[in-house]
């Protein structure tokens, strides 16, 4: 929502799901009515109203191996907004690959962990994140997703104006039941089997 | 010898977010952990396996820096040490 406010130019946004009540506690772009309508459809909808002037692209369609280069192809970056650690070394490896910033999210009730992967530069996703948690039905409080989708969104401004200090090879941590935001430092993985370790870009 | 153990997200909820104990001379960063983790069986679950070893999603740091929850075992703690334990977060 804000990266459409922000203008930035063209946004693809990628979901095959269609929308659902226990969706609308957190995912603000959807209304009552548009319960049992495709998320990708009434997202390009609602951004666009917001901003006539960017060109929004709806992608109803899962991301997977077969299907992850081509949403990429001419992507400048790739906004996590995923609950699932399979789909986003997807993510990581496309990144690593086409060598564009993966701007990571991820949340569970009140807390939130944000970071923002420069391939050649920073520690991968795998790196980080080399093993994913249990899969639990995540309690999700609305206000976590906003405010570590805020996050990444300052992090995608910053990045595409070159400007500030991203959050690259420091990981976030956000504790919202102890109103507390902490970060560590991350480390490549000689042995991560996404990037072996590779750090050779200058960004 | 003083050591401050961290443990973030649901960690913390269950564990308490920042305990300071005494550990005793020799102690590894995982006899550290289990000790302190040890009052609270959800809490020592979330965190160790069957076999008393760390679960593998388990993020463990000592001052700051990253260590294999495998090595846990034999890296010994010192005075002033901090040790932080999180789980990665998966939800989006
Ligand atoms: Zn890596």
């Amino acid at each position: 929502m804000y990266l459409a406010l922000l203008g930035v130019g063209t946004l693809i946004i990628a979901d095959n799901d269609r929308v659902e009540l226990t969706n609308l506690n957190r995912q603000i772009l959807y209304r009552e009515q548009d319960i049992g309508r495709r998320k990708a459809a009434v997202a390009k909808e609602q951004l666009q109203e917001l901003n006539p002037d960017i060109t929004v692209q709806a992608l109803d369609a899962t991301i997977d191996a077969a299907s992850v280069f081509s949403m990429t192809e001419n992507a400048d970056g790739i906004v996590d907004a995923l609950d699932d650690y399979q789909i986003r070394y997807l993510l990581n490896r496309v990144a690593l690959e086409n060598q564009i910033p993966l701007f990571h999210g991820g949340i569970s009730g009140f807390f939130g962990q944000a970071t923002t992967i420069l391939p050649g530069k920073t520690p991968c996703l795998k790196c980080i994140v080399p093993h994913p948690p249990p899969r639990e039905v995540f309690p999700v409080v609305g206000v976590t997703a906003g405010f570590i989708g805020m996050i990444q969104a300052t992090e995608v401004c910053k990045y595409l104006l070159c400007r500030g200090d991203l959050l690259a090879g420091r990981l976030l941590l956000w504790d919202g039941m102890q109103g507390r935001i902490e970060e560590i430092p991350v480390e490549n993985d000689p042995f991560c089997e996404a990037c072996a370790g590779n750090a050779t870009r200058n960004w | 010898m003083k050591v401050t153990i961290r443990f973030f997200a649901r960690f913390g909820e269950l564990l308490g977010n920042t305990l300071n104990v005494d550990a005793r001379e020799g102690m590894s960063v995982a006899d550290l952990v289990k000790e302190a983790a040890s009052g609270n069986k959800a809490g020592y679950d979330t965190i160790f396996d069957e076999n008393g070893s760390f679960r593998d999603f388990v993020i463990v740091m000592r001052n700051k820096k990253r260590i294999r929850s495998q090595d846990a075992g034999s890296i010994l703690v010192s005075e002033g040490d901090e040790i932080a334990v999180f789980p990665p977060v998966a939800g989006g």
